[in-house]
């Protein structure tokens, strides 16, 4: 087991190793995209916007938006990223000659998607804390940690995604019937709670949707045992669910 | 001891059967070649080895492990040589050699010293910090050479390894092969030229459609299938006709593109066929294991035929 994780964390190594050469490259739209979202939504159409619960429309949305981070690093690195490593660049038809077998690759994937998910997670609350949106400085270190959580089922998404295309094209059908959809229904622009009953209850199969709230409930102080519970196990329940499937899939890929 | 056994061992890819009952034994330290054309199934056998490809029946194990159930035992032991570099387009070399230095364990300090050595052993130090993708294919090739070597494996796989190699270079390689048999390591290497295996192997396994059609010591295997001399004639020339009449019904006669090759058991009966016939052939020489190759994969046809 320690030999496994240890040769996991190779991969870790190496994905950094590549990463960390592009920084900034890399990282500019994960804090940029964030930013433009909370002027032009958050200031700009939130000056229309009511009050929601008591909150201005800036302070509703904040939360979802660091969940989103996580959303879209851990897809968009398992899917894409992923794909090509695996793919055009061949990295772990090597890596496969070593002690490393095809669950250290996954495992390996999985740890670099949490660490990558919860330093998104805690540049974007860095952000929100410059708009004055971070209420209490323990915020900080429990949304990066729950960043990486998000970031587990998300990412099988990805890679359950690289295991069935035929082609890098085929992701962004998987984009935009999965993954927009998650994004955009999974309660970080609205409040879930107006809606039709038969929306809130389909919302509960998206994994995001519970990280999204458990993220509000955070940034707003109200979270109780309750619901950390129920979110927190559902978004464990999908991640080790996804997460299993896409290890049985991507070894198939991987040991022909 | 056997480092590798397989026993019918097959596998199928859908309803295409790459490997149809492959029996084959490697000794330790010993260095056997597998032949075979194009899709003939090496590379697939190769992949069973070490457990990259699952297959589909049959036993095989490798250093006494199922490398279905117990391959990083296996891998822990040897180094690879892929058909394909697979080497990390976005690293330098040396961050290429490092981190595959974690992959197979070995101590920073040790890693370091062992990647300078086989540099400039294979002249690639000079490139020691260049990014892979600026690297000629050759140097590819070489450095995924150097990688196989990194932890001085005990078994030495290589998938074609001399391809797109400068003759020079080529010859470096041969000599390290060499070297690594000398000190006991077992290797198995698959290659298209056959100069290559005749030089480098004990011992040649033929596979042709996903099966052994014949094994031996590239000697053994000359004598059996294509003892002799070859004379080899352009066949436009006017009296090859005659010199085809003329050469005895046992000796090998078949085209090779626009020429004639004839093989006869000793030099003298083929140069006293060449006085009676006054027509110099293009090249005379000793039969090779490329003549045994070409009988066998069957691009070779005889008179007989
Ligand atoms: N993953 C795969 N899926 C389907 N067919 C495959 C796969 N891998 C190999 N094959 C098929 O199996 C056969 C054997 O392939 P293999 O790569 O072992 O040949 P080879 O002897 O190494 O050939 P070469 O000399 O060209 O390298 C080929 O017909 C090939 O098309
Ligand atoms: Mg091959």
């Amino acid at each position: 087991m320690t030999e496994t994780l240890r040769l996991s964390w190779h991969v870790v190594v190496r994905n950094w190793t590549v990463y960390k050469k592009d920084f900034f490259a890399n990282i500019s739209p994960t804090l940029a995209d964030p930013s433009l979202i909370m002027v032009s939504l958050g200031l700009g159409l939130g000056s229309l916007i009511q009050d929601i619960n008591g909150r201005t429309y800036l302070e509703f949305m904040a939360p979802g938006l660091v969940a989103t981070t996580a959303l879209f690093t851990s897809f968009f690195e398992s899917s894409y990223g992923f794909y090509v490593r695996m793919t055009y660049e061949s990295i772990f038809k090597a890596m496969l000659t070593t002690p490393v077998g095809a669950s250290e690759v996954v495992i390996g994937e999985y740890m670099w998607n949490f660490i990558k998910g919860s330093l998104m997670a805690f540049g974007v609350t860095l952000v929100l804390c410059a708009f004055r949106l971070v209420p209490h400085y323990w915020v900080l270190p429990v949304a990066t940690l729950l960043g990486g959580l998000i970031s587990i089922p998300c990412a099988a998404l990805g890679l359950l995604a690289s295991s069935y295309i035929h082609n890098i094209n085929q992701f962004q059908t998987v984009y935009s019937f999965l993954i927009a959809p998650m994004y955009f229904l999974s309660g970080v622009f609205f409040p879930i709670e107006p809606m039709p009953e038969l929306f809130r209850w389909a919302i509960q199969i998206s994994p995001f949707a519970h990280g999204v709230r458990l993220m509000q409930l955070l940034f707003w102080g109200e979270l109780t045992l309750q619901t950390v519970l129920w979110h927190g196990g559902m978004l464990v329940a999908f991640g080790i669910a996804l997460s299993y499937w896409s290890n049985i899939r991507i070894r198939k890929k991987l040991i022909a | 001891m056997k480092v590798i056994e397989a026993r019918g061992v097959k596998k199928s890819f859908g309803s295409f059967h790459a490997l149809q009952g492959v029996d084959l034994t490697v000794n330790a330290g010993e260095c056997v070649g597998l032949l075979g054309p194009n899709g003939a199934g090496k590379s697939t056998f190769i992949g069973v080895v070490y457990g990259v490809t699952d297959r589909t029946e049959g036993t095989i194990t490798t250093f006494g492990h199922d490398p279905r159930s117990s391959s990083r035992e296996i891998k822990r032991r040897l180094g690879v040589v892929p058909q394909e570099s697979a080497l990390d387009e976005a690293l330098t070399v040396v961050e290429n050699m490092r981190l595959f230095g974690r992959f197979v364990t070995l101590p920073q300090a040790q890693v370091d010293k062992r990647i300078d050595e086989l540099l400039v052993y294979m002249s690639l130090d000079h490139k020691k910090d260049a990014p892979i993708r600026t690297l000629s294919g050759g140097m590819k090739r070489r450095l995924a050479f150097v990688r196989a070597l990194l932890a001085e494996p005990e078994l030495l796989i290589l998938d074609e390894p001399t391809t797109g190699l400068d003759p020079a270079v080529r010859h470096l390689l041969w000599q390290k092969v060499t070297d690594l048999k000398k000190k006991g390591k077992t290797i198995l290497i698959t290659t298209h030229y056959m100069h290559e295996a005749e030089v480098l192997c004990d011992r040649i396994v033929i596979l042709n459609q996903g099966k052994i059609i014949d094994e031996g010591s590239p000697r053994n295997l000359i004598e059996r299938h294509a003892p002799g001399y070859v004379a080899i004639y352009d066949s436009s020339h006017p009296s090859v006709s005659q010199l085809r009449e003329r050469a005895p019904a046992h000796w090998a006669i078949y085209p090779q593109q626009s020429n004639l090759c004839i093989r006869a058991p000793t030099l003298s009966e083929l140069v006293e066929l060449q006085k009676s016939e006054a027509t110099e052939p293009l090249l005379l020489r000793p039969s090779n294991l490329e003549d045994v190759y070409l009988k066998l994969t069957g691009e070779e046809l005889t008179q007989n035929d």
